[in-house]
Protein backbone atom coordinates (compact mmCIF):
# COMPACT_ATOMS: atom_id res chain seq x y z
CA UNK A 1 0.00 0.00 0.00
CA UNK A 2 1.54 3.22 -1.06
CA UNK A 3 1.19 6.93 0.77
CA UNK A 4 0.32 9.66 -1.00
CA UNK A 5 0.37 13.44 0.27
CA UNK A 6 -3.05 15.34 -1.29
CA UNK A 7 -1.69 19.12 -1.07
CA UNK A 8 -4.87 21.20 -1.33
CA UNK A 9 -4.72 24.50 -3.35
CA UNK A 10 -7.10 27.14 -3.85
CA UNK A 11 -7.62 30.44 -5.36
CA UNK A 12 -7.07 33.36 -3.32
CA UNK A 13 -10.43 34.31 -1.32
CA UNK A 14 -11.61 37.99 -2.96
CA UNK A 15 -14.94 39.05 -2.70
CA UNK A 16 -17.34 38.39 0.46
CA UNK A 17 -16.37 35.56 2.88
CA UNK A 18 -18.82 32.53 2.74
CA UNK A 19 -21.62 32.89 5.13
CA UNK A 20 -22.25 30.64 8.49
CA UNK A 21 -24.36 28.61 6.21
CA UNK A 22 -22.15 28.10 3.76
CA UNK A 23 -19.26 27.31 6.37
CA UNK A 24 -21.41 24.78 7.87
CA UNK A 25 -22.02 22.60 4.43
CA UNK A 26 -18.71 23.05 3.53
CA UNK A 27 -17.58 21.42 7.41
CA UNK A 28 -20.20 18.66 6.69
CA UNK A 29 -18.89 18.05 3.67
CA UNK A 30 -14.66 17.26 4.97
CA UNK A 31 -16.79 15.70 7.89
CA UNK A 32 -18.44 13.03 5.38
CA UNK A 33 -15.22 13.04 3.26
CA UNK A 34 -13.29 12.22 6.29
CA UNK A 35 -15.68 9.75 7.93
CA UNK A 36 -16.29 7.73 4.63
CA UNK A 37 -12.54 7.26 4.00
CA UNK A 38 -11.11 7.38 7.07
CA UNK A 39 -13.14 4.01 7.84
CA UNK A 40 -12.26 2.73 4.51
CA UNK A 41 -8.80 2.74 5.76
CA UNK A 42 -7.62 5.24 2.94
CA UNK A 43 -6.85 8.56 5.39
CA UNK A 44 -3.66 7.98 7.60
CA UNK A 45 -3.82 11.71 8.43
CA UNK A 46 -6.54 13.84 7.77
CA UNK A 47 -4.21 16.83 8.08
CA UNK A 48 -4.53 20.70 8.76
CA UNK A 49 -5.70 23.58 7.21
CA UNK A 50 -2.94 26.15 6.80
CA UNK A 51 -3.67 29.68 8.05
CA UNK A 52 -3.64 32.17 5.16
CA UNK A 53 -0.12 34.05 5.81
CA UNK A 54 3.50 33.19 6.59
CA UNK A 55 7.08 33.26 5.85
CA UNK A 56 9.12 32.53 3.73
CA UNK A 57 13.31 32.45 3.93
CA UNK A 58 15.14 31.72 0.98
CA UNK A 59 18.56 30.72 0.01
CA UNK A 60 20.07 33.79 0.38
CA UNK A 61 19.01 34.04 4.17
CA UNK A 62 16.18 36.69 3.16
CA UNK A 63 13.20 36.00 5.05
CA UNK A 64 9.91 37.75 3.80
CA UNK A 65 6.31 37.15 4.52
CA UNK A 66 4.64 35.13 2.41
CA UNK A 67 2.93 33.05 1.08
CA UNK A 68 3.30 35.04 -2.37
CA UNK A 69 -0.16 36.12 -2.08
CA UNK A 70 -0.11 37.11 -6.25
CA UNK A 71 -0.49 33.77 -7.26
CA UNK A 72 -3.21 32.09 -8.76
CA UNK A 73 -3.57 29.57 -6.20
CA UNK A 74 -2.47 29.28 -2.28
CA UNK A 75 -1.42 26.47 -0.20
CA UNK A 76 -4.40 25.64 1.86
CA UNK A 77 -4.29 22.54 3.32
CA UNK A 78 -3.03 18.55 3.45
CA UNK A 79 -4.19 15.10 3.96
CA UNK A 80 -1.92 11.95 3.88
CA UNK A 81 -3.86 8.68 1.90
CA UNK A 82 -2.84 5.49 1.55
CA UNK A 83 -4.10 3.18 -1.76
CA UNK A 84 -2.33 1.25 -4.05
CA UNK A 85 -1.87 3.34 -6.57
CA UNK A 86 -2.56 6.27 -8.24
CA UNK A 87 -6.00 5.19 -9.74
CA UNK A 88 -7.27 4.33 -6.69
CA UNK A 89 -6.08 7.67 -4.84
CA UNK A 90 -7.66 9.55 -7.56
CA UNK A 91 -10.77 8.00 -6.61
CA UNK A 92 -10.21 9.40 -3.20
CA UNK A 93 -9.24 12.76 -4.26
CA UNK A 94 -12.19 13.26 -6.40
CA UNK A 95 -14.79 12.85 -3.81
CA UNK A 96 -13.00 15.37 -1.79
CA UNK A 97 -14.69 18.76 -0.92
CA UNK A 98 -11.26 20.52 -2.28
CA UNK A 99 -11.75 19.02 -5.73
CA UNK A 100 -15.01 21.61 -5.99
CA UNK A 101 -13.44 25.04 -5.12
CA UNK A 102 -9.49 24.50 -6.04
CA UNK A 103 -6.99 21.85 -7.30
CA UNK A 104 -5.74 18.40 -5.18
CA UNK A 105 -2.37 17.87 -5.80
CA UNK A 106 -1.26 13.95 -5.34
CA UNK A 107 2.26 12.78 -4.97
CA UNK A 108 3.18 9.29 -4.00
CA UNK A 109 5.48 9.25 -0.36
CA UNK A 110 8.74 8.35 -1.52
CA UNK A 111 9.36 6.13 1.41
CA UNK A 112 12.80 6.86 2.28
CA UNK A 113 12.76 6.33 5.76
CA UNK B 1 -8.89 9.39 14.91
CA UNK B 2 -9.74 11.35 12.56
CA UNK B 3 -13.13 11.66 11.21
CA UNK B 4 -16.40 13.98 12.50
CA UNK B 5 -17.94 12.76 15.53
CA UNK B 6 -21.39 13.87 15.28
CA UNK B 7 -22.97 16.26 13.25
CA UNK B 8 -24.62 19.42 13.96
CA UNK B 9 -28.06 21.03 13.76
CA UNK B 10 -29.08 22.95 10.87
CA UNK B 11 -28.21 26.65 11.48
CA UNK B 12 -25.77 25.77 13.91
CA UNK B 13 -23.11 27.99 12.69
CA UNK B 14 -26.00 30.53 11.22
CA UNK B 15 -27.47 31.07 15.06
CA UNK B 16 -24.61 31.04 16.54
CA UNK B 17 -23.51 33.77 14.24
CA UNK B 18 -25.97 35.95 15.85
CA UNK B 19 -25.34 34.71 19.58
CA UNK B 20 -21.57 35.08 19.51
CA UNK B 21 -22.23 38.85 17.97
CA UNK B 22 -24.63 39.76 20.24
CA UNK B 23 -22.77 38.38 23.85
CA UNK B 24 -19.22 39.70 22.16
CA UNK B 25 -20.22 43.62 21.29
CA UNK B 26 -22.05 43.20 25.22
CA UNK B 27 -18.46 43.41 26.31
CA UNK B 28 -17.14 45.06 23.42
CA UNK B 29 -19.78 47.72 22.47
CA UNK B 30 -22.12 47.92 19.12
CA UNK B 31 -19.13 50.52 17.82
CA UNK B 32 -16.93 46.91 17.41
CA UNK B 33 -19.44 45.53 15.72
CA UNK B 34 -17.25 45.25 12.41
CA UNK B 35 -14.46 43.90 14.55
CA UNK B 36 -16.93 41.69 16.20
CA UNK B 37 -18.22 40.23 13.39
CA UNK B 38 -14.52 39.63 11.98
CA UNK B 39 -13.75 37.73 14.77
CA UNK B 40 -16.99 35.70 15.00
CA UNK B 41 -16.43 34.97 11.35
CA UNK B 42 -12.85 33.83 11.84
CA UNK B 43 -14.11 31.51 14.47
CA UNK B 44 -16.39 30.10 12.39
CA UNK B 45 -13.46 29.38 9.61
CA UNK B 46 -10.98 27.77 12.19
CA UNK B 47 -14.12 25.79 13.31
CA UNK B 48 -14.93 24.82 9.30
CA UNK B 49 -11.21 24.09 9.01
CA UNK B 50 -10.15 22.07 12.38
CA UNK B 51 -13.30 20.32 12.83
CA UNK B 52 -13.45 17.72 10.55
CA UNK B 53 -10.17 16.67 11.04
CA UNK B 54 -10.31 16.23 15.02
CA UNK B 55 -13.86 15.79 15.35
CA UNK B 56 -16.60 18.01 16.79
CA UNK B 57 -16.30 19.04 19.92
CA UNK B 58 -18.23 18.25 23.16
CA UNK B 59 -19.14 21.77 22.98
CA UNK B 60 -19.23 23.30 19.88
CA UNK B 61 -20.93 26.32 21.37
CA UNK B 62 -18.21 26.53 23.93
CA UNK B 63 -15.45 26.06 21.23
CA UNK B 64 -16.31 29.26 19.24
CA UNK B 65 -17.00 31.53 21.88
CA UNK B 66 -13.66 31.18 23.20
CA UNK B 67 -11.75 31.36 19.77
CA UNK B 68 -13.97 34.31 18.59
CA UNK B 69 -13.45 36.16 22.03
CA UNK B 70 -9.70 35.47 21.62
CA UNK B 71 -9.59 36.59 17.93
CA UNK B 72 -11.88 39.59 19.24
CA UNK B 73 -8.83 40.55 21.72
CA UNK B 74 -6.22 40.01 18.79
CA UNK B 75 -7.73 42.66 16.68
CA UNK B 76 -8.05 44.82 19.61
CA UNK B 77 -4.79 44.42 20.90
CA UNK B 78 -3.18 44.73 17.15
CA UNK B 79 -5.18 48.21 16.72
CA UNK B 80 -3.45 49.15 20.21
CA UNK B 81 -6.57 51.04 21.49
CA UNK B 82 -6.75 47.71 23.93
CA UNK B 83 -6.56 50.82 26.98
CA UNK B 84 -8.88 53.02 25.12
CA UNK B 85 -11.03 50.31 25.28
CA UNK B 86 -11.14 49.22 28.62
CA UNK B 87 -11.65 52.50 29.81
CA UNK B 88 -14.68 53.06 27.70
CA UNK B 89 -16.22 49.62 29.08
CA UNK B 90 -19.46 49.76 31.00
CA UNK B 91 -18.27 50.87 34.74
CA UNK B 92 -17.74 47.21 36.53
CA UNK B 93 -17.65 44.89 33.75
CA UNK B 94 -15.62 41.88 33.41
CA UNK B 95 -13.37 42.30 30.30
CA UNK B 96 -13.13 38.89 29.94
CA UNK B 97 -16.04 37.60 28.97
CA UNK B 98 -16.71 33.82 30.74
CA UNK B 99 -15.54 30.77 29.48
CA UNK B 100 -19.22 30.84 27.83
CA UNK B 101 -22.26 32.76 28.41
CA UNK B 102 -24.83 31.34 30.71
CA UNK B 103 -27.48 29.76 28.29
CA UNK B 104 -30.31 32.37 29.64
CA UNK B 105 -27.74 35.45 29.12
CA UNK B 106 -27.31 34.18 25.43
CA UNK B 107 -31.23 34.85 24.55
CA UNK B 108 -30.66 38.23 26.59
CA UNK B 109 -27.83 39.29 24.56
CA UNK B 110 -29.52 38.43 21.07
CA UNK B 111 -32.88 40.55 22.02
CA UNK B 112 -30.61 43.63 22.73
CA UNK B 113 -28.44 43.29 19.52
CA UNK B 114 -31.98 43.19 17.73
CA UNK B 115 -33.50 45.58 19.33
CA UNK B 116 -29.85 47.59 18.78
CA UNK B 117 -30.38 46.85 14.87
CA UNK B 118 -34.05 48.06 14.83
CA UNK B 119 -32.88 51.69 16.46
CA UNK B 120 -35.46 54.36 14.73
CA UNK B 121 -32.26 56.66 13.95
CA UNK B 122 -32.05 54.22 10.52
CA UNK B 123 -34.37 53.66 7.85
CA UNK B 124 -36.47 50.69 7.99
CA UNK B 125 -34.67 49.15 5.28
CA UNK B 126 -31.59 49.50 6.88
CA UNK B 127 -33.09 47.64 9.88
CA UNK B 128 -33.62 44.80 8.18
CA UNK B 129 -30.64 44.49 6.75
CA UNK B 130 -28.75 45.07 9.60
CA UNK B 131 -30.60 42.22 11.83
CA UNK B 132 -30.65 39.82 9.11
CA UNK B 133 -26.54 40.26 8.96
CA UNK B 134 -25.93 40.23 12.70
CA UNK B 135 -28.63 38.77 14.46
CA UNK B 136 -29.53 35.96 11.98
CA UNK B 137 -25.83 35.13 10.59
CA UNK B 138 -27.08 36.17 6.79
CA UNK B 139 -24.07 36.90 4.43
CA UNK B 140 -24.33 40.09 1.79
CA UNK B 141 -25.50 37.79 -0.70
CA UNK B 142 -28.20 35.75 1.15
CA UNK B 143 -29.67 39.46 2.42
CA UNK B 144 -29.60 40.54 -1.34
CA UNK B 145 -31.71 37.47 -2.94
CA UNK B 146 -34.25 37.53 0.52
CA UNK B 147 -34.96 41.54 -0.13
CA UNK B 148 -34.52 41.03 -4.29
CA UNK B 149 -32.29 43.87 -4.31
CA UNK B 150 -28.17 43.70 -4.69
CA UNK B 151 -25.52 42.86 -3.32
CA UNK B 152 -24.34 46.39 -3.40
CA UNK B 153 -27.05 47.87 -1.97
CA UNK B 154 -27.37 45.60 0.52
CA UNK B 155 -23.40 46.45 1.39
CA UNK B 156 -24.58 50.06 0.97
CA UNK B 157 -27.28 50.42 3.56
CA UNK B 158 -25.10 48.26 6.04
CA UNK B 159 -21.75 50.41 6.08
CA UNK B 160 -24.96 53.58 6.57
CA UNK B 161 -26.67 51.73 9.12
CA UNK B 162 -23.26 51.24 11.21
CA UNK B 163 -21.75 54.61 10.49
CA UNK B 164 -25.31 55.72 11.96
CA UNK B 165 -24.89 53.25 15.16
CA UNK B 166 -21.91 54.76 15.81
CA UNK B 167 -22.73 58.18 15.47
CA UNK B 168 -25.89 57.65 17.63
CA UNK B 169 -23.42 55.88 20.21
CA UNK B 170 -26.54 54.03 21.24
CA UNK B 171 -24.93 51.15 23.45
CA UNK B 172 -27.49 48.23 24.02
CA UNK B 173 -25.47 47.46 26.81
CA UNK B 174 -27.55 50.59 28.56
CA UNK B 175 -30.81 48.69 27.57
CA UNK B 176 -32.95 48.05 30.11
CA UNK B 177 -36.48 45.95 30.18
CA UNK B 178 -38.14 49.49 30.08
CA UNK B 179 -36.22 50.11 27.08
CA UNK B 180 -36.83 47.17 25.39
CA UNK B 181 -40.81 47.84 26.14
CA UNK B 182 -40.20 50.87 24.63
CA UNK B 183 -38.67 49.90 21.38
CA UNK B 184 -40.87 46.80 21.52
CA UNK B 185 -43.11 47.92 18.76
CA UNK B 186 -39.98 48.65 16.08
CA UNK B 187 -38.89 45.70 16.99
CA UNK B 188 -41.81 43.59 15.91
CA UNK B 189 -42.77 45.72 12.87
CA UNK B 190 -39.27 44.20 11.69
CA UNK B 191 -40.00 40.54 12.78
CA UNK B 192 -43.07 41.26 10.94
CA UNK B 193 -41.31 42.06 7.63
CA UNK B 194 -39.17 39.81 7.66
CA UNK B 195 -41.91 37.16 7.84
CA UNK B 196 -43.77 38.60 5.34
CA UNK B 197 -40.72 39.04 3.09
CA UNK B 198 -39.98 35.48 3.63
CA UNK B 199 -44.06 34.55 2.95
CA UNK B 200 -44.84 36.60 0.04
CA UNK B 201 -44.10 34.88 -2.71
CA UNK B 202 -41.43 37.72 -3.99
CA UNK B 203 -38.87 36.11 -4.47
CA UNK B 204 -37.99 32.94 -6.75
CA UNK B 205 -35.18 31.31 -4.06
CA UNK B 206 -37.83 28.55 -2.15
CA UNK B 207 -34.86 27.87 0.08
CA UNK B 208 -33.95 31.35 1.41
CA UNK B 209 -37.65 32.50 1.93
CA UNK B 210 -38.64 29.74 4.36
CA UNK B 211 -35.05 30.72 6.28
CA UNK B 212 -36.39 34.21 6.36
CA UNK B 213 -39.64 33.04 8.25
CA UNK B 214 -37.67 30.17 10.47
CA UNK B 215 -35.70 33.12 11.30
CA UNK B 216 -38.19 35.69 12.23
CA UNK B 217 -40.20 32.96 13.87
CA UNK B 218 -37.38 32.23 16.04
CA UNK B 219 -36.54 35.75 17.26
CA UNK B 220 -40.29 36.38 17.73
CA UNK B 221 -40.68 33.07 19.84
CA UNK B 222 -37.44 34.63 21.85
CA UNK B 223 -39.37 37.87 22.69
CA UNK B 224 -42.40 36.37 23.31
CA UNK B 225 -40.82 33.82 25.88
CA UNK B 226 -38.76 36.99 27.33
CA UNK B 227 -40.78 39.80 27.76
CA UNK B 228 -43.63 38.08 28.02
CA UNK B 229 -45.46 40.90 26.00
CA UNK B 230 -48.96 40.37 24.31
CA UNK B 231 -48.40 41.41 21.08
CA UNK B 232 -45.12 39.28 20.64
CA UNK B 233 -46.74 36.55 22.00
CA UNK B 234 -49.67 37.44 19.60
CA UNK B 235 -47.11 37.88 16.50
CA UNK B 236 -45.43 34.74 17.48
CA UNK B 237 -48.90 32.91 17.09
CA UNK B 238 -49.64 35.20 13.54
CA UNK B 239 -46.81 33.36 12.94
CA UNK B 240 -47.67 29.67 13.13
CA UNK B 241 -50.64 30.16 11.70
CA UNK B 242 -49.04 31.61 8.39
CA UNK B 243 -46.21 29.16 8.76
CA UNK B 244 -49.00 26.27 8.98
CA UNK B 245 -49.48 27.25 5.40
CA UNK B 246 -46.79 27.50 3.78
CA UNK B 247 -46.19 24.43 1.75
CA UNK B 248 -50.07 24.21 0.70
CA UNK B 249 -49.42 27.70 -1.14
CA UNK B 250 -47.37 26.73 -4.07
CA UNK B 251 -48.27 24.18 -5.99
CA UNK B 252 -45.44 21.85 -7.29
CA UNK B 253 -45.08 23.37 -10.60
CA UNK B 254 -44.43 27.00 -8.34
CA UNK B 255 -47.95 28.59 -9.29
CA UNK B 256 -49.10 30.43 -6.43
CA UNK B 257 -52.44 28.88 -4.78
CA UNK B 258 -55.39 30.41 -3.20
CA UNK B 259 -56.40 30.19 -0.21
CA UNK B 260 -59.58 28.96 -1.67
CA UNK B 261 -58.01 26.17 -3.73
CA UNK B 262 -55.09 25.20 -1.38
CA UNK B 263 -55.32 21.37 -0.74
CA UNK B 264 -56.56 21.76 3.59
CA UNK B 265 -54.45 18.09 4.38
CA UNK B 266 -51.60 20.07 3.78
CA UNK B 267 -51.84 22.29 6.81
CA UNK B 268 -49.50 21.95 9.20
CA UNK B 269 -51.69 20.84 12.05
CA UNK B 270 -49.00 20.78 14.61
CA UNK B 271 -48.12 24.27 13.99
CA UNK B 272 -51.79 25.64 13.75
CA UNK B 273 -52.50 23.64 17.46
CA UNK B 274 -49.29 25.60 18.15
CA UNK B 275 -50.60 28.84 17.39
CA UNK B 276 -53.62 28.54 19.30
CA UNK B 277 -52.24 27.98 22.16
CA UNK B 278 -50.32 30.75 21.43
CA UNK B 279 -52.96 32.99 20.86
CA UNK B 280 -54.67 32.24 23.87
CA UNK B 281 -51.55 33.15 26.16
CA UNK B 282 -51.77 36.34 24.19
CA UNK B 283 -54.91 36.92 24.88
CA UNK B 284 -54.67 36.75 28.84
CA UNK B 285 -54.35 40.34 29.29
CA UNK B 286 -56.35 43.26 28.38
CA UNK B 287 -54.17 44.48 25.31
CA UNK B 288 -55.34 43.97 22.08
CA UNK B 289 -52.52 44.97 19.09
CA UNK B 290 -53.22 44.19 15.24
CA UNK B 291 -51.09 41.00 15.55
CA UNK B 292 -54.26 39.86 18.02
CA UNK B 293 -56.50 40.64 15.24
CA UNK B 294 -54.46 39.16 12.73
CA UNK B 295 -53.90 36.25 14.30
CA UNK B 296 -57.48 35.87 14.99
CA UNK B 297 -58.37 36.08 11.28
CA UNK B 298 -55.36 33.49 10.55
CA UNK B 299 -56.78 30.93 13.02
CA UNK B 300 -60.49 31.59 11.88
CA UNK B 301 -59.22 30.59 8.21
CA UNK B 302 -57.74 27.49 10.16
CA UNK B 303 -60.45 26.61 11.90
CA UNK B 304 -62.37 25.94 8.54
CA UNK B 305 -62.68 22.50 7.29
CA UNK B 306 -63.67 23.89 3.71
CA UNK B 307 -62.98 27.08 2.10
CA UNK B 308 -66.84 27.24 1.06
CA UNK B 309 -67.36 27.03 5.34
CA UNK B 310 -65.54 29.35 5.99
CA UNK B 311 -67.16 32.16 8.17
CA UNK B 312 -67.31 35.32 6.40
CA UNK B 313 -69.67 37.51 8.98
CA UNK B 314 -66.64 36.43 11.59
CA UNK B 315 -63.72 37.80 9.13
CA UNK B 316 -65.80 40.55 8.35
CA UNK B 317 -65.66 41.84 11.82
CA UNK B 318 -62.29 40.89 12.64
CA UNK B 319 -61.21 43.83 9.80
CA UNK B 320 -64.11 46.01 11.23
CA UNK B 321 -62.24 46.27 14.60
CA UNK B 322 -58.61 46.05 12.83
CA UNK B 323 -59.78 49.23 11.06
CA UNK B 324 -60.51 50.95 13.87
CA UNK B 325 -57.52 50.03 15.44
CA UNK B 326 -55.45 50.64 12.64
CA UNK B 327 -56.92 52.51 9.43
CA UNK B 328 -54.94 51.07 6.79
CA UNK B 329 -55.62 50.38 2.86
CA UNK B 330 -54.34 46.73 2.95
CA UNK B 331 -57.17 46.11 5.40
CA UNK B 332 -59.74 47.77 3.43
CA UNK B 333 -58.76 45.39 0.39
CA UNK B 334 -58.82 42.71 2.88
CA UNK B 335 -61.88 43.31 4.01
CA UNK B 336 -63.65 43.81 0.77
CA UNK B 337 -62.56 40.33 -0.35
CA UNK B 338 -64.29 38.96 2.62
CA UNK B 339 -67.45 40.81 1.81
CA UNK B 340 -67.14 39.57 -1.97
CA UNK B 341 -67.61 35.85 -0.34
CA UNK B 342 -70.06 37.27 1.74
CA UNK B 343 -72.20 39.45 -0.18
CA UNK B 344 -70.84 38.98 -3.75
CA UNK B 345 -68.68 41.59 -5.90
CA UNK B 346 -70.63 44.19 -6.14
CA UNK B 347 -70.77 45.03 -2.69
CA UNK B 348 -67.27 44.01 -2.00
CA UNK B 349 -66.13 46.87 -5.23
CA UNK B 350 -68.05 49.60 -3.23
CA UNK B 351 -66.17 49.30 -0.41
CA UNK B 352 -63.16 49.69 -2.44
CA UNK B 353 -64.63 52.49 -4.05
CA UNK B 354 -63.08 55.55 -1.78
CA UNK B 355 -59.81 54.30 -1.91
CA UNK B 356 -59.86 53.57 -5.67
CA UNK B 357 -59.37 57.17 -7.67
CA UNK B 358 -56.44 57.46 -5.87
CA UNK B 359 -55.26 53.62 -6.98
CA UNK B 360 -54.66 52.64 -3.93
CA UNK B 361 -51.60 52.29 -1.98
CA UNK B 362 -48.85 52.94 -4.25
CA UNK B 363 -47.06 50.08 -6.39
CA UNK B 364 -49.19 47.58 -4.38
CA UNK B 365 -50.02 44.99 -6.77
CA UNK B 366 -53.03 43.25 -4.80
CA UNK B 367 -55.16 46.43 -4.89
CA UNK B 368 -56.05 46.55 -8.96
CA UNK B 369 -55.19 43.05 -9.33
CA UNK B 370 -58.15 42.40 -6.39
CA UNK B 371 -60.00 44.87 -8.70
CA UNK B 372 -59.56 42.96 -11.75
CA UNK B 373 -60.90 39.84 -10.69
CA UNK B 374 -63.83 41.42 -8.90
CA UNK B 375 -64.56 43.23 -12.58
CA UNK B 376 -64.32 39.58 -14.24
CA UNK B 377 -66.58 37.86 -11.92
CA UNK B 378 -69.53 41.03 -12.62
CA UNK B 379 -68.86 40.16 -16.09
CA UNK B 380 -67.16 43.96 -16.52
CA UNK B 381 -64.11 42.28 -18.74
CA UNK B 382 -62.92 45.36 -19.94
CA UNK B 383 -62.24 46.95 -16.58
CA UNK B 384 -61.18 43.80 -15.57
CA UNK B 385 -58.55 43.68 -18.02
CA UNK B 386 -57.57 47.77 -17.36
CA UNK B 387 -56.39 46.49 -13.69
CA UNK B 388 -55.56 43.03 -14.35
CA UNK B 389 -52.56 44.33 -16.29
CA UNK B 390 -52.25 47.24 -13.99
CA UNK B 391 -51.36 44.56 -11.20
CA UNK B 392 -49.24 42.67 -13.50
CA UNK B 393 -47.15 45.76 -14.05
CA UNK B 394 -46.40 46.20 -10.32
CA UNK B 395 -45.39 42.33 -9.85
CA UNK B 396 -42.16 40.56 -10.33
CA UNK B 397 -43.16 37.44 -8.66
CA UNK B 398 -43.47 34.57 -10.97
CA UNK B 399 -46.53 33.06 -9.62
CA UNK B 400 -48.34 35.72 -8.85
CA UNK B 401 -47.63 36.86 -12.98
CA UNK B 402 -48.96 33.22 -13.57
CA UNK B 403 -52.19 33.90 -11.87
CA UNK B 404 -52.88 37.46 -13.12
CA UNK B 405 -52.09 36.06 -16.93
CA UNK B 406 -54.24 33.09 -16.15
CA UNK B 407 -57.03 35.75 -15.06
CA UNK B 408 -56.52 37.84 -18.40
CA UNK B 409 -57.02 34.62 -20.58
CA UNK B 410 -60.38 33.89 -18.25
CA UNK B 411 -61.04 37.33 -18.99
CA UNK B 412 -60.93 36.86 -22.90
CA UNK B 413 -62.87 34.26 -23.02
CA UNK B 414 -65.35 35.80 -21.82
CA UNK B 415 -64.97 33.74 -18.17
CA UNK B 416 -66.95 35.38 -15.28
CA UNK B 417 -67.51 32.37 -12.98
CA UNK B 418 -64.66 30.23 -12.76
CA UNK B 419 -63.53 29.77 -9.52
CA UNK B 420 -60.27 27.86 -9.69
CA UNK B 421 -59.04 26.24 -12.92
CA UNK B 422 -60.17 22.35 -13.74
CA UNK B 423 -57.19 20.34 -12.72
Amino acid sequence: MAKFLFVYRAPPMDGPPPSPEQMQAVLAAWGDWIGKFAQAGSIVDAGDGLKETGRVLNSKGVVTDGPFVEAKEVLGGYSIIQAPDYDAALKVAKACPAAQYGSIEIRELAGYN
Amino acid sequence: MPGATGTLVDHFFRHEYGRLVAVLTRSLGLKRLDLVEDAVQSALTQAMQTWPRRGIPDDPAAWLFRVAKHAALDALRREQTWDRIRDALRPGADYEPAERPPEDQVGDELLRLLVACCHDALPVESQVALALKAVCGFSVGEIARALLTTQANVQKRLTRAKEKLREVEFEPAALVPDQLASRLDAVLTILYLIFNEGYAATSSDDLIRQDLCQEAARLTLLLAEHTEAAAAQALFALMCFQAARFDARLSAGGDLVLLADQDRSRWDRTLIEQGWSWLRVAARGDVLTRYHLEAALAAEHGLAPTFAATNWQRIVGLYDQLLRLEPSPLHVLNRAIAIAYLHGPQAALACMEPWTPRGGPKGYPYWPATLGELHRRLGHFEQARHYLEQALELTQSLPERHLLEQRLRWCAAGLAHVEAEPA
